[in-house]
């Protein structure tokens, strides 16, 4: 009953949403709005609303200072993205700041929170920077705004993650941001292989860690990736060994595979059973998973610089590297020069298994993106807002993207969680014509990119469709290619393999407690655990840390954590 | 008054510079209320709660704030050392040259390093020290086994001392070479008729004519005691270096801007500010007393 409701009120608001769009400014009566901007109307046209006066909307933007996409004369402030929101809804984007992607984004953010100033939106990528700025009573609650505002699309998106959106976007019960949603699949991490040089050398794919031993070292022996091979590729002096419960998802180049293989989640708080909790990197597990990390160091089967290299990705472009691990996008996606530099490169990406043959994995937090919108942007700003939330969600498969999506205002992902599993299988059926293109031609539909990927697929991947590699792969349009290589390649192993463990965190966030100590304890900890790996601390050293780690606070804010299994 | 009168446009070639002193280094000092309170953005400078003490007690009782002073003494006063010795060295040198384009050549050469910034150099630094890099070719010319300099917490500090004075020597080696050309020709010349060697003339003219210039130099560099250089540091470490590498800016870099620890950062910055206060005070003391310097 509940879905059916649904379906006839998304149909509804689609044929009023499209009649406005046509209708554009003599859609005034219509509407018949008030004199204040607010219209009389419910629904996905008030989603999809045209402002009768232009709204300002202020906001602070991230910007990729090596993006070369926007044309001569475009600006932040003036481009086909802008411009779109202009026409269609009458929103004036005005960028009041806007700062490199990385550090000093986060810097300029943490700054604005700090003096209490807020653009009225501006997306920020921690958790922390969120309930920094809500428990300082910064932000807008709109728990009722988006309510009424959002579209039936957006909800259901939301809907997807079983109210586990709705919830990170919150600070106590109310919702005060737009989450990000991202795919299930960003936090299994996987086994990215030179398949190629595994046939090469004549060996089977790994499966199990003392597989992947002695294949880094078929791999190291014989130099495959010339005089600085690299076995075992491992995480820069900006990243880190494992996800953690704070950032649990998309961390490439770190170990969590082997870890999981071991059952051990270090990072992650884990419930005991017992109405206790246990921080996951103080267990034997994870110190079996160090120790043996650290053998692999000393038989030079991992990346030697390992923890101090600039860049993660330099070894696996550069091809010196035969072994990484990261989720499904790492390759392609991530590791584009590599096959630039060899289009040969066959990364397979495989499940690494425990020795009884289970797959580990820890599961990620929906998402660790948020929208945040100042407390003292006026009303119509904040449906403006919600309204930029809900065009892009519908129409981001429409737009050109030749200009990199990047300079969309406010842009914020939201994807059905299951996204990447359904275009994997949806596509394969598209490649074998079991169905075609025009069959996901579904305007509003909850996979947005379906569609315009169907009419992709085609020419970018050749037959036999059964076991792709990358001679299947036509990387003419580089991008498209990318994206194919991905979903067809990297979330294989997520959507045909089922996973035997699936951990989650019991809180993605911090408890009061971490906000004073959390970063003298984590120093303590991402110190340590490089220290056994490379071999400068004995695997003993463990046994000290994990007293340190619980005197220093640890064991007030197990407690604390604790307390979170109780609700 | 007639004095003042006198001197007005003095004063106002003076006023842009009192606007900027207020403006971004007088205002913001009320920001230092945040380090007594339990500072939330939402109220404000004014009415976040008063604690008084208890972010310093807080941040002496963190196990890291001895080392991380520790660490910030000992890259910093290294720095000053060698920052005033390897220049001078250098200059004296240069100075003794007589092929005068080939000494030009040099003093360009060695000060273009000071233009690039410390996330360039950085990325040059990690390259030369790294497992395949430069350093590593020669430890293995002589026979060694290659190794992560940049991971070795053992060697951390001299090699930001190293190479932040390779990078600035040239740099600061200009006001020793200038100071060197205003030295009377005469005094030389008296000195070689004497019959001094090069040597004699290097110790009894050059270096007392440079002598106040060092004092002079040193004592402006005291002031930088806990300043061990943010940028450098903070592009070179990594957590494998943090028990020798970490210095009080990264520290209350993580602290303030990645953790919103504000108020503890803030206390951190101020008692750094109070310490290098008190530094440039003894600092100026001394300087009146053993080279007669002042500046008021």
């Amino acid at each position: 009953m509940k879905r059916k409701t649904a379906s006839v009120l998304l149909a509804a608001g689609l044929a009023i949403s499209m009649a406005a769009c046509s209708s554009s400014n003599s859609s005034n009566e219509t509407k018949a709005p008030s004199s204040e901007n607010s219209p009389q109307v419910t629904g996905d046209d008030l989603a999809f609303y045209k402002f009768p006066k232009p709204v300002d909307v202020h906001v602070g933007m991230v910007v990729d200072p090596t993006d070369k996409t926007l044309p001569q004369g475009d600006s932040v402030n003036n481009n086909q993205y802008t411009r779109y929101l202009k026409e269609k809804y009458n929103i004036n984007v005005i960028v009041d700041w806007t700062a490199a992607t990385g550090n000093d984004y986060k810097q300029k953010v943490s700054l604005s929170i700090a003096s209490g100033k807020l653009p009225d939106g501006m997306v920020v990528d921690d958790r922390s920077f969120m309930t920094k700025a809500a428990s300082s009573g910064l932000l807008y609650d709109i728990t009722d705004l988006f309510k009424q505002y959002s579209s039936s699309q957006v909800k259901e998106i939301m809907d997807s993650t079983q109210g586990r959106a709705m919830e990170n976007a919150s600070y106590k019960g109310k919702m005060v941001s737009l989450p990000n949603i991202t795919v299930d699949t960003d936090g299994v991490h996987i086994m990215w292989i030179r398949k190629d040089w595994l046939d090469k050398l004549n060996l089977p794919v790994p499966k199990t860690v003392s597989d992947i031993e002695k294949t880094a070292k078929a791999f190291v022996d014989n130099k495959l990736g010339g005089p600085n091979m690299v076995g075992i590729a491992g995480p820069s002096k900006n990243t880190f060994p494992y996800a953690t419960f704070l950032v649990s998802s998309n961390n490439m180049g770190g170990f969590d595979p082997v870890f999981g293989a071991m059952d051990a989640y270090p990072g992650y708080w884990l419930d005991n059973g017992d109405g206790t909790a246990t921080y996951g990197t103080l267990t034997d597990n994870t110190k079996k998973t160090l120790a043996l990390l650290a053998d692999w160091y000393k038989k030079g089967l991992i990346d030697p610089e390992v923890g101090t290299r600039d860049n993660v990705g330099d070894p696996i472009n550069a091809n010196q590297a035969g072994i990484f691990f990261g989720p499904w996008w790492n390759g392609g996606y991530g590791n584009g020069d590599s096959f630039k530099n060899d289009p040969t490169a066959n990364w397979q990406a495989y499940p690494v298994y425990s020795d009884d043959g289970k797959w580990n994995t820890h599961m990620k937090t929906t998402g660790s993106t948020y929208t945040l919108i100042s407390k003292n942007a006026k009303p119509d700003v904040v449906k403006a807002i919600l309204i930029m939330n809900n065009a892009l969600v519908r129409d981001e498969s429409t737009f050109d993207l030749s200009v990199a999506v990047g300079w969309y205002p406010l842009r914020n992902v939201m994807a059905a969680a299951n996204e990447t599993e359904y275009e994997y299988t949806e596509l394969l059926k598209v490649l074998k014509g079991e169905t075609k293109p025009e069959d996901y031609n579904k305007p509003n539909s909850l996979y947005k990119l379906m569609y315009s990927d169907a009419k992709k697929v085609q020419s970018v991947v050749k037959a036999p469709y059964d076991n792709l590699n990358v001679s299947n792969f036509n990387m003419t349009n580089f991008g498209d290619f990318q994206r194919m290589y991905s979903l067809l390649i990297g979330d294989r192993p997520f959507t045909t393999t089922p996973i035997d463990k699936k951990v989650y965190s019991i809180t993605y966030n911090q408890t009061p407690t971490m906000e004073t100590k959390w970063a003298n304890l984590k120093k303590l900890e991402d110190e340590t655990v490089l220290k056994i790996i490379l071999g400068q601390a004995s695997i003993d050293s463990f046994d000290t840390f994990v007293k340190n780690w619980k005197a220093q606070g640890g064991e007030e804010i197990a407690k604390e954590v604790a307390e979170l299994l109780k609700k | 008054m007639r004095k003042m009168g006198l001197q007005k446009h003095y004063y106002l070639m003076l006023l842009p510079g009192m606007i900027w002193l207020i403006l971004f280094s007088i205002v913001p000092m009320f920001g230092i209320i945040m380090a007594f309170e339990n500072y939330n953005p939402g109220q404000g400078l004014f009415r976040s709660e008063w604690v008084g003490l208890d972010n310093f007690k807080y941040m002496f009782q963190l196990s890291d704030s001895r080392a991380v002073i520790l660490n910030t003494f000992i890259i910093a006063v290294g720095k000053i050392v060698f920052n005033l010795l390897v220049p001078l060295i250098f200059a004296i040198l240069l100075n003794e040259l007589t092929h005068l384009r080939f000494k030009k050549m040099v003093q360009t050469i060695v000060y273009l390093p000071h233009f690039l910034s410390w996330v360039i150099m950085a990325t040059i630094v990690i390259g030369i020290f790294g497992y395949y890099g430069v350093a590593n070719t020669v430890v293995q010319a002589f026979g060694g086994h290659p190794k992560l300099f940049m991971a070795d917490a053992g060697i951390f500090r001299q090699l930001i001392i190293g190479t932040d004075v390779w990078k600035e020597f040239g740099y600061n080696a200009i006001i020793y070479l200038a100071a060197l050309t205003g030295v009377n020709l005469n005094l030389y010349e008296a000195a070689a008729i004497d019959g001094a060697n090069r040597w004699q003339l290097i110790r009894n003219v050059t270096l007392p004519a440079l002598s106040t210039t060092v004092v002079l130099l040193g004592v402006l560099s005291l002031g930088n005691v806990l300043n061990a250089g943010f940028d450098q540091v903070y592009n070179l470490y990594n957590p494998l270096v943090y028990s020798t590498g970490d210095i009080l800016d990264t520290w209350v870099y993580r602290l303030g801007l990645q953790n919103l620890q504000f108020s503890l950062a803030t206390a951190a910055g101020l008692f750094k500010s109070v310490i290098s206060f008190v530094l440039i005070f003894i600092s100026y003391r001394l300087a009146y007393r053993f080279a007669d310097y002042t500046v008021f």
